[in-house]
């Protein structure tokens, strides 16, 4: 943050001032133009279905695609990009200290990181929140038919009193059991000592294909109880590179409504269906000199990686070992609660 | 015991007197023996068909691992994933750099372990050198190969890196730290109290994070070194601020009478020091030493917390994927392996120097 308050960006902010049409380059796009790789933040392990090391010892996952996505957006490469592997605890003080360029790492937008961390955030790309996981052969799927029952939970955690919250809103009866670590609770849901099992979405989806015998023996139950968005954090105070993030997902979401995928997008740019089609795919002006980019740059893009849903599938979905259904992460127009900006 | 009949004892016993003796003097004993041994064989022989007889050791039979097929510990993971394990991040066609200077830090560790290596001289040119390969090799663009900033670095290279380099640094510190702590200068020794007991103050993790995350914030850019070089010095200093403790209490079992002997020779103090009182010093403080150098090398595992790929972090990362989740016990397991041969290796060591030492006490 404070290396970052350079010239640079008091010269921008001051242009941004003047009432010229021209766009004020964001000085962190400039840097990672003049560096000519991106910085994103990787993981000091992996993090299922999010980041992960394939067999060639490259990253891989959702949030290492949406990184590769906005080094083509803006080097117009997928690959001039260096992971930077961090921690948890590590996350923050390493964007400020300007080790990345931005946070892409499965975090959850929340108002103390926005204020007082002095972080802004992305456009959400991703819900997660509190499910059920429960036996398939008590043959249900949604929590209103869990009365009577054992829920399985860990001890403290916030998904506790969600769960607990929920269940007596319905009015269903039960008894809540709660364990010390996460690993005690799944021994004991796999070992049948509760019926259902209470966690991070995303977690139980990862359990169910990969720790657990059979996993068509499991259901994760339709209701879902809270919904945190995840979205990727940036330095405050850099809005034309807030832009240039949001633009990047907004326009990996618009590809996937018009149907444009990594298979079709030249085609799609050379005949363009219609005039949205055509301005997102830098068939005709205006996507690019708009954010400081190129015209092409979301056509590059969806050639590089795809568009949201084929990431999707790809890193978490059916396409994926772990098989997370769409749910919440769905465009708008399939039930699902993403949607992109205008693109006017 | 009803039977008091005591024999003189026999230097020579052969085996089964030896068990007849301790194992199986009377029935009692002897079916407890008899249990125990049995147990024991059970557990033995279960883990050799869980980990020989039933395991699958190729990536290409993955499909007859889990936990329905009735096959033992599946290696297949180990096959699929070792180059990740030992090497980290590191580019991968580039692997064979990373195993040399693995193969030069270790080379460098056993050479300057023989004694006949021991002058200053020898010995500082070893490392030297050493830590030179190492670093030629891993970084790259000097001998005109493809260039891996350190943080492509992982796996075992780095973590035996770390931990040579910790070592070597921390063990001089410490001894100056412990000469500073013994001197009559008031000004020099309140400054070695204060920095030892203020590093000992604190948890080597704070130490790491402080010196690989805090540190960018505040100091300017052009001060602030790699990260990698940053975690080594802290990580060094933290391990000189316990071996110089280590060092005092090797000096406090020398008589004061000694330094006055030496002096009474008109040897200087650095006389007196390096062929009086250093040579008994270390021999006091070997045992403690390599305790220290034991904990260090399992210590650099922390480095994972700032984000470090070192060999527990790539065998994190290892497992850390759908077809590979279950088998996180099989990972587990060879990289208790690895640690385990590099540190019964160092147990080992010790033990010999002990043995060369107790000659010259005779």
């Amino acid at each position: 943050m404070f290396k970052e308050m350079s010239l640079k960006s008091v010269a921008a902010a001051a242009l941004a001032l003047l009432p010229v049409t021209a766009v004020a380059e964001s000085p962190t796009v400039q840097q990672i133009k003049e560096r000519g790789t991106l910085l994103c933040s990787g993981h000091n392990g992996s993090y299922f279905g999010f980041v992960e090391v394939n067999d060639k010892n490259e990253w891989k996952g959702l949030d290492i695609d949406l990184c590769r996505a906005l080094t083509t957006a803006i080097l117009g490469d997928p690959n001039a990009n260096q992971i930077v592997p961090l921690s948890w605890a590590q996350r923050f003080p390493a964007l400020q200290s300007g080790d990345v360029d931005l946070i892409i790492k499965a975090t959850g937008w929340t108002m103390g990181r926005d204020t007082e961390l002095g972080l802004q955030f992305s456009l959400p790309y991703f819900f997660g929140g509190t499910q059920f996981m429960a036996h398939g052969d008590l043959g249900i799927t949604e929590a209103k038919d869990l009365d009577g029952g054992t829920i399985c939970v860990e001890a403290g955690t916030t998904i506790e009193r969600i769960a607990a919250n929920y269940l007596s809103t319905l009015g269903v009866e039960h008894t809540m059991v709660s364990y010390e670590s996460a690993a005690e609770l799944r021994a004991a849901y796999v070992a049948n000592r509760c019926d259902a099992f209470a966690g991070w979405g995303p977690n139980l989806a990862v359990l169910r294909a990969t720790e657990i015998d059979n996993p068509d023996a499991h259901v994760i139950l339709n209701d879902q109880l809270s919904s945190e968005p995840i979205s990727a954090a940036m330095r405050q105070g850099d809005e034309e590179f807030v832009d240039v993030v949001n633009w990047m997902l907004a326009a990996m979401l618009i590809a996937e409504e018009e149907g444009v995928t990594m298979a079709n997008v030249e085609d799609m740019a050379a005949n363009p269906p219609n005039p949205k089609v055509a301005r997102l795919l830098g068939s005709e002006p205006g996507m690019g000199e708009r954010l400081g980019l190129r015209d092409t740059w979301a056509r590059e893009m969806i050639a590089a990686v795809g568009n949201f849903g084929e990431v999707y599938d790809r890193n978490l979905g059916a396409n994926s070992p772990y098989k997370l259904d769409r749910g919440l992460n769905n465009l708008w127009s399939h039930g699902g609660v993403l949607y992109a900006p205008i693109l006017d | 015991m009803s039977d008091l009949s005591v024999t003189a004892p026999t230097k020579f016993q052969s085996i089964t007197q030896v068990l007849k003796k301790r194992a199986f003097p009377t029935p009692t004993q002897s079916a407890l023996s008899i249990l125990v041994f049995g147990v024991l064989a059970w557990l033995a022989w279960s883990l050799f068909d869980w980990a020989i007889l039933r395991a699958i050791w190729s990536a290409e039979n993955v499909g007859q691992c889990g936990k329905g097929t009735g096959a033992g510990a599946c290696w297949a993971v180990i096959d699929a994933r070792h180059r990740l394990i030992l090497f980290g991040l590191y580019p991968f066609d580039q692997h064979w750099r990373s195993t040399l200077a693995a193969v030069a830090i270790i080379a460098t560790v056993v050479i300057s372990c023989i004694p006949l290596m021991w002058s200053a001289k020898r010995i500082v040119t070893l490392w030297i050198v050493g830590f030179a390969t190492y670093y030629l090799l891993m970084e790259g663009s000097l001998l005109g190969l493809q260039q891996v900033t350190t943080d492509g670095w992982g796996g075992l290279s780095l973590t035996l890196f770390l931990f040579s380099s910790v070592v070597l640094l921390g063990m001089p510190m410490g001894l100056g730290l412990a000469l500073m702590r013994r001197s009559e200068m008031p000004f020099v020794r309140g400054f070695a109290v204060v920095l030892i007991d203020f590093v000992r103050s604190l948890p080597l993790l704070v130490t790491l994070f402080t010196a690989a995350v805090v540190i960018p914030i505040i100091l300017p850019s052009w001060l602030e070194g790699d990260k990698i070089w940053r975690v080594i010095v802290a990580f060094a200093l933290f391990f000189a601020c316990y071996q110089a403790e280590v060092f005092r209490g090797g000096f406090q079992a020398i008589p004061k009478g000694q330094f006055e002997a030496g002096q009474a020779l008109g040897l200087t103090y650095w006389q007196t020091l390096g062929r009086i009182v250093l040579p008994q010093v270390f021999r006091h403080a070997l045992p403690s030493t390599i305790n220290m150098v034991v904990i260090t090398f399992k210590e650099t595992a922390l480095v994972i917390i700032i984000g470090f790929f070192d060999v527990m972090a790539s065998a994190k990362a290892a497992f850390g994927t759908g077809e590979w989740a279950p088998y996180y016990l099989e990972v587990y397991v060879f990289v208790a392996l690895i640690y385990w041969l590099f540190i019964f290796s160092l147990g080992q060591y010790g033990e010999y120097l002990k043995g060369r030492m107790a000659i010259s006490e005779r």
